[in-house]
């Protein structure tokens, strides 16, 4: 392999990863605005939550109180990041947006949202401090080499964490009675409830999966963020320029353009150097609003989720 | 015969606007009852306030007995009341074959009832069989109606609630849709009918109450609704 070749390979690994991490997030954001047609400020904050619960569960529970090895514990508390997410997600909907969707008004919850992203950042930096901590993932010091690309052991779990994600999602959404049942909630919720369908019952799970990815996200991403009460913040600008680029509330479009922006962001570190990178995203992100402003996969709101 | 459906001094209203006011009229079990009118006197808003997509200010819904004032819609279709609703409103981007699963949501835990449903769906309308698998919103007009009465029927509703059938549907389309409304009233289903071609619905159901801006003026057996001059010069054209 020339050396060209080689560098552009390694990169498209490194951009694949990143994709994998950002679409975590984006699908969440995406799922939550195809069923709800709400824009979920608060997200961010499920990452971050997501990305707490596992640090604590993985250094102060999965080594310690079970005795199991670093990569045990890491695994373990990307699953307990899945259920705080998972549980934080259901408490919040319960407790915030239920009622105020009763009321049947469109604006309040939007701003709910800001409500509770503002709460949980305020709440965790009250109770874990300002200073970042330290979360370290066993399998990043694992190095895999296939010829002269390089990649480490997370990346790997990072890109099969994702696609079990998106396959488990497809896999609901097309085979399972409930999973149409969310579809036929998204495209017309009026008329979901005539058929017996409880569209409440239907938003809140939307709002549960949503948060259980961010979860996952947050354990996936915590290694590298700089890991704060604000973290999630950092990552999600990104995600709502890849949901919009995807063409909002769309999946198949979030997951291009996640994995699109990850590889761009690769090679904008490699040839014009890390602090472009968000200058590149958004430069990509207006060109999307003014070439084709419908998002990447542009069909009819109906037809996405 | 015992009645089905009850509705007591309803009144209706969009937010500030009222819509009907002491609106009573009642379906027998067995029976199609039609409600005529004019566009905007009421009649999509009666129904939808019959099946729980809006909730009364006032008056009372009976349905079997029981108080369903307050139901949502969900609630409702449980009960045994569906509505097929104006403007069809399948599910475009599910297949044909997931709209009537949709349909047929609360047999979700007995599949087999659920499969025999689908059976006699597809059995009646043999164009849905061979559409089973296309996204509802490929079909045409008159294939998407059909889809959405047999939507409501799969699941098996004591009363079915029908709104515009003919809107925008070819005269040839329109007759098979009222053959399709008739067989399922001859296979038990009670029918309220919604319609504006009059001539189509008191030809079809047995009763019919005339509405016009938000109140019932004019009641009885369609056959003498069709003699009643009203009617006559305002529906059926004058002769």
């Amino acid at each position: 392999m020339t050396d060209l070749l080689t560098l552009l390979v390694q990169q498209s690994v490194n951009g694949v990863y990143l994709g994998c991490l950002y679409v975590m997030v984006a699908l969440g954001l995406t799922l939550i605005y195809g069923v709800l047609n709400q824009i979920n400020f608060a997200h961010a904050d499920f990452v971050t939550v997501g990305a707490f619960a596992a640090l604590f569960t993985a250094t102060r529970f999965g080594t310690k109180v079970l005795g199991l090895p670093d990569t045990g514990a890491y695994l373990l508390s990307m699953v307990a990041a899945l259920g705080a997410g998972a549980l934080l997600g259901l408490a919040i909907n319960a407790a915030v947006f239920a009622p105020l969707r009763e009321r049947g008004d469109e604006l309040r919850p939007l701003i709910a949202t800001i409500g509770v992203s503002v709460l949980l950042e305020n709440f965790q930096l009250w109770l874990l401090g300002p200073i970042p901590y330290q979360f370290d993932s066993p399998f990043s010091l694992e190095t895999i080499r296939i010829g002269r690309i390089f990649f480490t052991a997370q990346s790997v779990l990072v890109v099969v964490a994702a696609a079990l994600a998106i396959v488990a999602l497809y896999a609901f959404m097309k085979f399972t009675f409930l999973g149409k049942a969310l579809r036929a909630v998204a495209q017309d919720r009026e008329t979901a409830g005539l058929m017996g369908i409880n569209p409440n019952l239907l938003i809140a799970l939307t709002i549960v999966i949503a948060s259980a990815l961010a979860g996952v996200g947050g354990a996936l991403l915590g290694p590298v963020l700089v890991l704060t009460p604000f973290a999630g913040a950092t990552v999600i600008v990104k995600a709502f320029a890849i949901v919009i680029i995807g063409g909002f509330g769309n999946m198949q479009g979030t997951i291009i353009a996640g994995l699109l922006v990850g590889v761009i962001e690769a090679f904008t570190v490699q040839y014009l150097g890390s602090g472009l990178i968000d200058l590149v995203v958004f430069v990509l992100l207006l060109v999307m609003l003014v070439v084709r402003p419908t998002g990447l996969i542009a069909e009819r709101k109906e037809e996405n989720v | 015969m015992s009645v089905l459906l009850q509705v007591e001094n309803l009144e209706l209203a969009y937010g500030e606007v009222p819509v009907c006011r002491d609106l009573s009229f009642q379906v027998e079990e067995g029976e199609i009852v039609t409600l005529i009118g004019a566009n905007g006197a009421g009649k999509s808003t009666t129904m939808r306030a019959v099946a729980g997509a809006m909730l009364p200010r006032r008056g009372r819904i009976i349905f079997d007995g029981q108080e369903v004032t307050q139901l949502p819609a969900h609630r409702r279709l449980l009960a045994g009341i569906a509505l097929v609703p104006e403007g069809r409103r399948v599910f475009p981007a599910l297949t044909v074959r997931e709209n009537l699963e949709m349909g047929g949501f609360k047999f979700r835990g007995e599949r087999q009832k659920l499969d025999a449903q689908m059976a006699r769906m597809l059995e009646m309308f043999p164009l849905l069989r061979e559409r089973a698998a296309q996204p509802a919103g490929t079909l045409s007009g008159g294939e998407q109606q059909m889809l959405a009465l047999s939507r409501a029927l799969m699941s098996a509703p004591r009363l079915l609630c029908m709104d515009e059938p003919s809107l925008g549907l070819a005269p040839l389309v329109v007759q098979d849709i009222f053959q399709s409304i008739r067989a399922a009233n001859a296979a038990g289903t009670s029918i309220l009918l919604v319609e504006q071609n009059a001539r189509y619905a008191l030809d079809t159901a047995s009763r019919g109450y005339v509405m016009q801006t938000g109140a019932i003026i004019a009641s009885g057996p369609c056959a003498i609704l069709k003699q009643d001059g009203r009617v006559k010069e305002a529906y059926l054209g004058r002769r």
